[in-house]
């Protein structure tokens, strides 16, 4: 499989990795690429409260390093990713820091969000087919962020579109660039996605459970993709997932979210051989024998509380909880170096 | 593509001679016939004289064989004449449709432009100002009766302000260009504003569940720009059920111009049939129901070959 993505056209290539020189955004050195503080993304609720679907969230990714974060179902990643891009729905209240770059994201106005997007940072989604533009041929689909952010000829950037789709591993990618997404099978779709988001060579890719659609074989097929992507353009990940056994593979850090809010924090190795958190502790326990990589997150009693009550969030599920964990929210700690853990009981 | 298209036109024609016998069974159902309707009153008309005049017109035949008879001259291009005009049906007809297809052609030019853009405006912030006051316009565009509308702007631009002709129909022999755009201003505008209401709506709806679509949140993350995000991929998308929205609503635009063209003074289809069935013109009702059903089939058809070209998931 080609996987260099600066595919030889008559495009210069310093266009092709996608670097508009100053266009770019600084970063001083010693900084991580992301640094995402107190993120917290609010909606209205009933009877005119608003209610957060994100907490305070902290966390940090190094460039070319991969954050993994889990978590069940509703539990905010989505929300947290499209904060990440400016996309959160408009009646949605972001605050918090988004430091990518030495930058505030959080206070950038839509101008700058456009021009970041799909050039920096990049995203691709779940659904592969309903991600994609129906009525639109997946060569334009990808044109069109060449021509957006490397101001290409439509010419120059439906010849890059080929190569892309050469490099993400879709066979015979000329006539492919001609279909429309509904022509393409699951997995190709999901190369598709990738090579589009991957275009500009964006410093940080979002990827919000890009495989959980597909079948198994295809789904290892992606994440090596995506693996051999990441040690060629050294771009960070944001990958989030269901599947503990999936981040376990490719993630240098995890990030543990419950109802909104980070619960425990540490680099991979570290969470897996000593998780201190109880409900990433039910997860790893319940974790099925390696062989079988594809199983979704396990079953934990009890269903997710409403992030607004006080105290711990995950107390009604708890075996350990008592008292003290229903007075107050626990603060995320840093237990020991680069392992942070949000549970009374552990930091005592 | 092709076959599809040869295949539907072939069934198209088949429905039309259906149609062509049925309507010709109706008509014949109406009161009175057309030899008692010419010479009604008429004193010196004796019943052998009649009966005569009957054999002479095939009048006394079944209705089978005056069916064949009408379609084998309809066929050879005698459409048979107009006892309200005096005139060949056909001289009748093609100004009649030439001025509807005009009505109602620029109506759609000015309809459906401005329904995609009011509706797409109005989607884009749901219940925002925009959205309310695009909503106060469809409603009052739904709702108020267009023979009103025609009077009340026939009041204000053409008596009070005397800016605009109030007859759709130039009155000089030849009239230029211009004079003749004139004219059609005031019937277009309100047949227009009785067509875009209910296609705004569609457009709204279409365009705001299109907007909550993954693909277009994927655009956005592209970092494209608002324009590109709304047209080239919401709006296009959007397009696709308006395709049966329109076909569907050419059945109201047509009695929508009706209305106008009595109103305006023109004479068009609508107005043509709607004279040709309360005078009880056999020859021109039934060319003049049958091309609407023509019309319409065709309408129908286009729909679907339009349907196929916006959507490649469609293959004919
Ligand atoms: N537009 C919205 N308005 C209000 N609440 C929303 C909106 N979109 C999502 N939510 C809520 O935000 C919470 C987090 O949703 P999110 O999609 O981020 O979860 P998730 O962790 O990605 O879940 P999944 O694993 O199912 O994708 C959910 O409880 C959801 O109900
Ligand atoms: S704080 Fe208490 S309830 Fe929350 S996880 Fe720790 S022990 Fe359980
Ligand atoms: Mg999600």
């Amino acid at each position: 499989m080609g996987l260099n993505l600066s595919i030889d056209t008559a495009v210069p290539a310093s266009s092709a990795f996608g670097s508009g020189g100053a266009a770019k955004v600084q970063r001083p050195g010693n900084q991580a690429l992301l640094e995402v503080r107190e993120l917290t993304v609010s909606f209205p609720g009933e009877g005119g409260s608003r209610s957060n679907v994100v907490s305070g969230l902290n966390y940090r990714i190094e460039a070319g390093e991969t954050l993994g974060v889990v978590g069940e179902s509703g539990c905010g990643k989505t929300m947290t990713s499209l904060a990440l891009m400016g996309l959160v729905p408009t009646a949605g209240n972001v605050s918090g820091q988004i430091m990518f770059g030495g930058r505030n994201l959080a206070d950038q106005k839509d101008r700058e969000w456009r021009r970041m997007r799909g050039r920096d940072a990049a995203m691709i989604f779940q659904e592969p087919m309903t991600a994609m533009n129906p009525v639109m041929t997946v060569g334009r689909q990808i044109a069109e962020v060449l021509i957006r952010h490397e101001g290409l000829s439509r010419r120059d950037a439906a010849d890059r579109s080929v190569g892309l789709l050469e490099a993400v591993g879709i066979p015979s990618a000329r006539r492919r660039a001609d279909d429309y997404p509904h022509q393409l099978s699951g997995g190709m779709r999901q190369r598709a996605m990738i090579a589009m988001a991957l275009a500009c060579k964006p410093r940080l890719l979002v990827a919000d459970e890009p495989t959980t659609a597909l079948d198994v074989t295809i789904q290892a097929q992606i994440l090596d993709l995506i693996l051999e992507l990441q040690e060629d353009t050294g771009m960070a990940v944001q990958f989030i997932t269901h599947n503990l056994a999936v981040v376990s593979e490719l993630a240098h850090h995890i990030l543990v979210m419950y109802a909104g809010r980070g619960v425990e924090y540490a680099p991979a190795e570290k969470l897996f051989e000593r998780p201190l958190h109880p409900y990433t502790r039910g997860l790893i326990a319940t974790l099925p024998d390696p062989d079988r990589k594809v199983a979704k997150l396990p079953v934990i009693p009890g269903g997710l509380r409403s992030s607004r009550s006080p105290g711990c969030p995950f107390a009604g599920r708890c075996s350990l909880a008592s008292d003290i964990c229903r007075a107050a929210i626990p603060p995320m700690i840093e237990v020991e170096p680069g392992h942070h853990v949000a549970c009374l009981k552990v930091s005592q | 593509m092709l076959r599809y298209t040869l295949s539907r036109l072939s069934q198209a024609i088949l429905v039309t001679f259906v149609m062509s016998f049925l309507l010709f069974m109706l008509i014949g159902l109406m009161p009175g016939d057309p030899l008692e309707n010419m010479l009604e009153g008429n004193p010196s008309l004796t019943p052998e004289l009649m009966a005569q005049m009957r054999e002479l017109y095939g009048l006394d035949q079944s209705v089978f064989a005056r069916y064949w008879n009408w379609l084998m001259a309809a066929l050879s291009g005698d459409l048979g004449y107009s006892s309200l005009y005096f005139r060949p049906v056909t001289d009748v007809l093609f100004p009649a449709m030439l001025q509807t297809v005009k009505l109602m052609g620029l109506t759609l030019l000015v309809s459906v432009p401005l329904a995609l853009l009011l509706g797409s405006l109005a989607a884009r912030k749901p219940n925002g100002l925009i959205d309310s006051v695009v909503g106060v316009f469809s409603f009052a565009s739904i709702s108020l009766p267009n023979f009103w509308v025609s009077l009340l702007l026939i009041i204000l631009f053409s008596v009070k302000l005397g800016w605009l002709p109030a007859s759709g129909t130039p009155l000089s022999a030849a009239p230029s260009a211009l004079e003749q755009m004139r004219h059609m201003v005031l019937p277009v505008a309100v047949l227009a504003m009785f067509h875009v209401g209910p296609l705004v709506r569609y457009v709204r709806a279409s365009m705001i569940e299109t907007l909550s679509a993954d693909f277009v949140r994927t655009a956005r993350a592209k970092g494209l720009g608002e324009g590109s995000v709304m047209v080239r991929h919401a709006l296009r998308n959007a397009l696709i059920p308006m395709v049966t929205v329109l076909a569907l609503s050419f059945g109201s635009l047509f009695s929508g111009a009706l209305v106008v063209e009595t109103i305006f003074g023109m004479l068009g289809m609508g107005k043509m049939i709607y004279d040709a069935i309360g005078n009880i013109d056999f020859n021109l009702a039934l060319v003049g129901l049958l091309l609407a059903t023509i019309v319409t089939l065709l309408a129908n058809l286009l729909a679907d070959l339009a349907y196929a070209l916006l959507d490649p998931r469609i293959t004919l």
